[in-house]
């Protein structure tokens, strides 16, 4: 049985294409359905999400032309897709898609989503009886894998992006979200984003003010928070504990004076603010205050930045234990190989055992019960001794996928056993 | 071997193994590891405290009468204080510090033989026990309040220098060291307040009034009106975040000097027959 891996991801392909290679939810089964009866395709999955679609195969003899699949499955010539694809087979494609499930080939390493989009994938193969052998096993091991690198790195403990970055950044400042109250000041989308990344975090209240009050009240309407008229922003904002800011003023909207007022009136209680506008909102003034922690969109970039290194120092970690995973895994499927000439080598000199008996039937004939048992475990055990030998170099070749070596141990006990044949044969024939 | 060594040497395992366990789990966020931190930790009061009143009970006293003893009682007090704010605040990083030292607290009642009883006859009376269990909890209490502080000041200046990445995660959310810190006071405050109340009767009626002149209990009444002072700066004047750090660690540095004052107490003697 053979792997093969066929797809393109972001990487390899530009949006433009990975939009029209996706596959959505509802039609995944029958894809992959589609593609366990392609020709040549003994099993099959398919992983389709936004950054990559990638068809795994499992094949006996020929390799299935699996980009003739995708060409003919998305009605898509051949010049404008091929280029973009990339191709693994055996170990390259079983590195490739532990290196998937474990986060370390996607947009923004050690993401958390592809490892249950390849659950879901996986889940779908089984449905449509698309796996049941060889890939099972792989999708199952690749699962391991993926766990273990999640456990034994700190590969996604981090974030990265800047709404991420603010929500761990309060976290850090008030522990838990729950009963803290976000004041968004602005209607811009990234200090949407970050507010929306709080509020599902656990925050329990948010106010939106806006110079124009329009743009608020559909904001409001849409996250279900209170409208501030703007006007009352300084006299209200002691309420809240993260002030998001975004707005296109030209001159700091929080100034030194104000982050004096506020911290009295919350007596003293910690403010985190986030200032995400260009030009900045809040006086960097401020945030000499104690009590008051602001962060600009630099210092969040910063901290993604951080971040990200440290993600890419797991990630070399990660790139380790897969490579051990593969090892190991390789090595223990060249055993499985082994499996059936170790079987036909022990049922064929069994079979001599017993005509052996057979021949010494009368001979035997006046021993007891307990005696008769004595020479039958007598020679059962004498010949898994003789066998222990061959069958360890054989289990050896096999693991070490050195077929001449394996091919040869086979031939000589075939031998052993044919020669064994012929003397029974002769001694028959010369007491005939 | 007697029932309560082996107790206490069976607690002392599992506050080695609680200490091992906080420091992975503070360092690598997110190991499982962390789950048995709570197990282990209540294992451990359970097997101290079954040995600590063993030890008073077979000794016929029931307050600690040595050194032992002494470090034996603070030990279970800082495990047992820990062990609630773990409870409450889920905190590890504390556990990194407090840990290894209720470990060794333990450890020096548990391998080696006590050298240095007391031997005083004032000692006799039940109302000492008082004094000594609520004194040593109320610096257990500030000890935690003190750690929780240096965590606060850590994370602070963690935060305020934008350096907010995977570096020294492991500390405590700063909301979370401030409460901590806080709530220590709170616990030692009355425990305090008991504790000094009980030893100056204690005094006033062994020795007269002239026990008010003695140094240590000077330090001691001066270290009361310095607690007083910061629970009203924090809870009347709203001071709190690094000012206030600061208080507690002055308190905690008072009352390291009053335990040290034993040196030059004439009054608060216990050691010599």
């Amino acid at each position: 049985m053979s792997l093969r891996l066929l797809g393109v991801n972001h990487k390899s392909a530009p949006v433009e294409l990975r939009e029209r290679l996706a596959i959505p939810e509802q039609s995944l089964a029958e894809a992959t359905r589609l593609l366990a009866h392609h020709p040549g395709v003994r099993e099959g999955m398919i992983l389709s999400t936004c950054n990559r679609v990638e068809l795994l195969t499992a094949h006996d003899h020929a390799a299935p032309d699996l980009s003739l699949f995708l060409e003919q499955y998305f009605s898509i010539e051949s010049a404008s897709l091929r280029p973009h694809l990339y191709e693994y087979r055996e170990q390259d494609a079983m590195r490739h898609l532990f290196r998937v499930a474990s986060s370390l080939d996607s947009m923004v390493v050690g993401e958390p989503q592809i490892l249950g989009q390849v659950k879901q994938s996986y889940s779908v193969a089984r449905q449509v009886g698309a796996m049941n052998g060889e890939l099972d096993r792989v999708l199952r091991r690749a699962l391991t894998v993926a766990k273990r690198v999640r456990r034994e790195t700190r590969i996604g403990t981090t974030s990265v992006s800047i709404a991420s970055v603010a929500v761990d950044l309060a976290r850090q400042i008030f522990g838990s979200l729950a009963g803290k109250t976000v004041c968004l000041v602005g209607t811009g989308k990234m200090g949407q984003l970050a507010a929306r990344h709080l509020m599902a975090q656990g925050a329990s209240h948010l106010t939106i003010t806006n110079r124009t009050s329009t743009g608020a009240e559909i904001l409001a309407l849409e996250l279900g928070a209170e409208v501030l008229p703007f006007e009352q922003l300084y006299d209200r904002l002691d309420a809240a504990d993260i002030v998001i800011t975004t707005t296109g003023s030209s001159e700091p909207i929080f100034r030194r004076e104000h982050g004096q007022q506020l911290l009295q009136r919350r007596r003293n209680r910690p403010v985190f603010f986030i200032d995400i506008a260009v030009p900045r909102d809040v006086d960097p003034a401020m945030a000499k205050l104690e009590g008051i922690f602001v962060y600009d969109i630099d210092d969040l970039q910063g901290v993604a930045s951080q971040n990200q290194s440290g993600r890419n120092e797991e990630a070399r970690n990660a790139e380790r234990i897969i490579e051990r995973e593969v090892e190991r895994y390789t090595e223990s499927r060249q055993a499985l190989d082994a499996v059936p000439s170790i079987l036909a080598v022990q049922r064929s000199f069994e079979t001599l055992r017993q005509q052996e008996h057979a021949r010494n039937a009368v001979r035997l004939a006046s021993l007891d019960a307990e005696e008769r048992r004595a020479v039958e475990d007598m020679t059962r055990n004498l010949l898994n001794k003789m066998l222990h030998g061959p069958l360890t170099a054989l289990k050896a070749a096999a693991r070490e996928g050195d077929e001449e070596a394996m091919r040869a141990i086979r031939e000589a006990l075939a031998g052993e056993v044919a020669d064994a044949s012929n003397e029974d044969d002769s001694v028959k024939g010369g007491a005939d | 071997m007697v029932m309560s060594l082996l107790w206490l040497r069976v607690a002392v395992v599992l506050y080695g193994a609680s200490a091992l366990v906080a420091g992975w789990t503070t360092l690598r966020e997110g190991s499982r590891v962390r789950s048995f931190l709570q197990p282990l930790l209540i294992g451990g009061l359970l097997f101290h405290f079954v040995s600590l009143v063993e030890v008073l009970n077979n000794n016929h006293h029931w307050m600690p009468m040595a050194v032992h003893e002494l470090e034996s009682l603070l030990g279970l007090l800082l495990a047992g204080l820990f062990c609630w704010s773990f409870y409450r605040y889920g905190t590890v990083s504390l556990g990194m510090f407090v840990l290894p030292l209720v470990f060794l607290l333990t450890l020096a009642p548990a391998i080696g033989p006590d050298f240095e009883t007391f031997f005083s006859p004032r000692l006799r009376n039940g109302w000492v026990l008082a004094h000594i269990a609520l004194v040593l909890a109320g610096y257990s209490a500030l000890i935690l309040s003190f750690l929780s502080s240096l965590l606060y000041l850590l994370q602070e200046q963690r935060l305020k220098s934008k350096h907010a990445g995977p570096a020294n995660r492991w500390l405590p959310p700063l909301d979370t060291a401030d409460q901590i810190s806080y709530r220590m006071l709170l616990i030692g405050f009355p425990c305090m307040t008991l504790g000094l109340l009980t030893g100056s009767l204690l005094a006033e009626s062994s020795i007269g009034p002239s026990y008010f002149s003695d140094p240590k209990v000077l330090l001691s009444f001066g270290m009361w009106i310095l607690y007083v002072f910061l629970l009203w700066t924090r809870r009347s004047a709203g001071v709190r975040g690094r000012r206030a750090v600061y208080l507690s660690c002055f308190v905690f540095l008072v009352a390291l000097s009053v335990w040290a004052a034993n040196a030059f107490s004439t009054v608060h003697r216990f050691s010599q027959p």
